[in-house]
């Protein structure tokens, strides 16, 4: 009796010490990601891509930040990339970086070491062109092995964001709502 | 030499002409414009990685007001530094970072379809310059809680020792 108690005992301190020091996941960051902006009117389709943001998310907390290099955007007419860089538009000089900062709400549902696609909820502030409005969207998680990807599409509107075409073409060619689409690739160390 | 009507008539339509014609074609350009060739560009400056990391991090508004372009031709630097990592980006492209041991950032520079592959020799702690634009700086970020590097794009190597 008096042995088992012991037995128990030390397999209790045992696991316990396990479970203390059991690898929490860290903090993960990724280099490889990819935005893009589309807008789309009768007049014309536009793109931009960017391939320089970084991100980070943590998972104990289940913040995520992506910080964006405003001038990274590339457009296929070059005429078009000067025009989304300038004072009128993005003024990407004074304002070379953009800046999500959110949290996944629903982290509970996400297990960042089992392999899966968890949807999730992301709730934060996006700031953009010196303005910064809350946002809440949806977004995936994918887990394969070591490698988490986060995918997400949402829309924004430009003028929340001061970014207004009055007159001239860009006023009809270029959507009121533009499409972002973010895609990232962290990898975990355990 | 009088004027005839038929004359005045003839040369209004050349002037028109001409100037539909120039009018056309720098429309015609401007809107077709090619993006600026970076490698073929002139360097506005050779520096070394930490040397453009510690600009970023003592004044990053002075930085800023010297290197970037607000239209976006931001300039054309040749930076001089170790690699520290070596990656790729979602479209397959090459990404060096140079930093030294010592400084807290790096520079990123990512390369392009036709310079891909003139890093396939390169490896880590390799001393390598390498040309590009640059399209924002070094600064430490508290909510991502680490500091980023300067970003350059369009890279290629200069000289490999």
């Amino acid at each position: 009796m008096k042995k088992r108690t012991v037995t128990s005992a030390i397999l209790g301190i045992v696991s316990m010490t396990l479970f203390a020091f059991a690898p929490a996941l860290n903090k993960l960051t990724s280099i490889k990601t990819h935005i893009k902006f589309f807008s789309t009117t009768t007049a014309e389709n536009i793109e931009a891509h960017n391939y320089k943001s970084v991100s980070t998310i943590d998972p104990k907390t289940g913040d995520v930040v992506f910080s964006v290099p405003m001038q990274s955007f590339e457009f296929e007419n070059a005429l078009m990339q000067k025009h989304y860089n300038s004072p009128k538009f993005l003024d990407t000089k004074k304002f070379p970086k953009a800046k999500l900062i959110a949290k996944f709400t629903n982290l509970n549902e996400v297990n960042f070491e089992k392999d899966g696609t968890y949807s999730t909820h992301v709730k934060g502030t996006l700031e953009l062109h010196g303005k910064t409005n809350s946002i809440t969207e949806k977004a995936t998680i994918t887990v394969t092995g070591t490698t988490i990807k986060v995918n997400s599409k949402f829309k924004i509107t430009l003028a929340d964001y001061d970014v207004a075409f009055e007159k001239g073409k860009p006023s009809t060619n270029i959507a009121k709502t533009v499409e972002v689409t973010v895609e990232a690739e962290y990898k975990s160390e355990n | 030499m009088v004027m005839t009507k038929k004359r005045i008539l003839k040369i209004s339509l050349i002037v028109i002409g001409s100037a539909l014609l120039i009018g056309g074609s720098v429309a015609y350009y401007m809107f077709n414009m090619p993006h600026r060739d970076v490698q073929k560009a002139k360097t506005d400056y050779t520096l070394k990685s930490s040397d453009i990391v510690n600009e970023y991090l003592s004044n990053a508004d002075l930085a800023n007001e010297k290197y970037l372009d607000s239209e976006g031709d931001s300039k054309i630097i040749e930076v001089t530094g170790t690699i520290y990592e070596i990656s790729e980006d979602f479209i397959n492209n090459k990404v060096l970072i140079l930093k030294s041991v010592a400084d807290k950032a790096g520079v990123s520079c990512t390369f392009s379809t036709e310079t891909n592959s003139n890093t396939s020799k390169l490896k880590i702690g390799d001393e390598v310059t390498v040309k590009g634009v640059i399209r924002s700086g070094a600064s430490f970020d508290s909510d991502l809680g680490m500091y980023e590097d300067v970003i350059m794009e369009k890279c290629d190597v200069v000289s490999n020792k």
